[in-house]
């Protein structure tokens, strides 16, 4: 008798479980994920003209942000982003500012050339590599919804983090930290 | 195993099976919350025109009733900061229409979490854009379709959504000039029918 109600309380319990696994496939979708899985094969051009391959970024632990110049919310984090690029570049991270402006380097160069953040309360300039994005890319990232949208890459080349609107600061520094 | 105690097991396993379920559910909700709706979706739009029929020679109105799923805002038309998209209704007009003016509501200075010092001058809730028309006295009888394009760019407390273009459109009928026309929906031209 005791047997036979374990079974049911096992059963209750593991549809309970399935529950829960469901709901954290769907936080994956939503505003963080936490199943690693590669980092897609994407090739972005820099400011120049230039690639710049994911690929050729492995050994370095990297935080790509897809943003742009008419997104204040991407604004608004901009300033923690330069500060993560000043505290942890030199012990092997570095940002990837990855715009969505569909004007490309027209919004872009000014952008670069003539916005200034409040950091520290030190005016400063964007200080990591900013590239252009285009919808094939984030359709390899698995789609963008919105912006900011940031990924954070291991330096193995694996996707550890996902993160959908601003970023936490205290969030972001101890998962980068905890990469390093 | 008798029946009777079968079934005093019943109770505590239906609650374990409904607190799984709800329990899940309010997870799953949560989480969906927080993740960014397509552009589209966070607005559903109706149009409206001022006069049934519209006479030749007659001014007459045309809105966009734009209602903006809670949570959601847009750029009004003039947002504080010229790199923010501006929220714009462009009618394609049909030969024999002449635009007089597009009206524009004002906007709300709104702060929001990621700009809690500077507030940014928003659409919330439902707001109205208004076309101001004439049909000229060369304008088509019978009925005819005004296409417009309406533009926004919206965003939650966290993250933006890409701007998007929507096509919308009014169906009117013109008819012959000085023909009895009859004032529809006043509730939402009534604010300008002085104009």
């Amino acid at each position: 008798m005791r047997k036979f109600r374990c079974g049911w309380l096992l059963c209750a319990a593991a549809l309970f479980a399935s529950g829960l696994v469901t709901a954290c496939r769907s936080s994956s979708a939503s505003n963080s994920a936490t199943s690693i899985q590669a980092a897609p094969d994407v090739t972005f051009k820099d400011l120049n003209g230039a690639d710049v391959s994911l690929a050729s970024l492995k050994g370095k632990v990297v935080l790509v942000n897809f943003w742009a110049t008419w997104c204040e919310p991407c604004r608004s984090e901009i300033p923690v982003l330069i500060k993560l690029q000043d505290t942890y570049a030199s012990k092997g991270f570095t940002m990837l500012g990855a715009s969505m402006d569909d004007d490309g380097r027209k919004s872009i160069d000014p952008f670069m050339a003539t916005t200034r953040f409040n950091v520290n309360g030190r005016d400063k300039a964007i200080n990591y590599p900013v590239v252009l994005g285009t919808d094939a890319i984030t359709d390899k990232f698995g789609g963008l919804l919105g912006m900011p949208t940031s990924y954070l890459i291991s330096r193995d080349g694996k996707i550890v983090k996902k993160y959908i609107g601003v970023v936490n600061e205290a969030d972001v520094v101890k998962d980068v930290e905890s990469q390093l | 195993m008798n029946l009777p105690r079968r079934f005093l097991q019943f109770p505590a396993l239906c609650a374990l099976l409904l607190v799984s379920g709800f329990g899940t559910h309010a997870v799953v909700k949560a989480q969906e919350s927080s993740a960014p709706m397509s552009a589209a979706s966070v607005v559903k739009t109706h149009v409206y025109a001022s006069l049934d029929p519209v006479p030749r020679g007659k001014e007459f109105q045309i809105a966009l009733v734009v209602d903006i799923v809670n949570g959601y805002h847009m750029n009004s038309h003039k947002p504080l900061d010229s790199y923010l998209i501006p929220t714009t209704l462009t009618p394609q007009l049909p030969p024999g229409f002449t635009l007089a003016e597009t009206i524009y509501p004002n906007g709300r200075n709104k702060t929001f979490p990621f700009s809690p010092d500077k507030p940014l001058n928003v659409y919330t809730g439902s707001v109205t854009l208004r076309l101001r028309l004439t049909a000229g006295e060369d304008a088509p009888l019978g009925t005819k379709s005004v296409p417009m394009t309406f533009r926004y760019q919206a965003c939650n407390n966290s993250a933006c959504l890409p701007p998007v273009k929507i096509p919308v459109s009014v169906e009117i009928k013109v008819a012959a000039a000085g023909a009895a026309a009859r004032a529809v929906h006043p509730e939402i031209f009534a604010a300008s029918s002085a104009k």
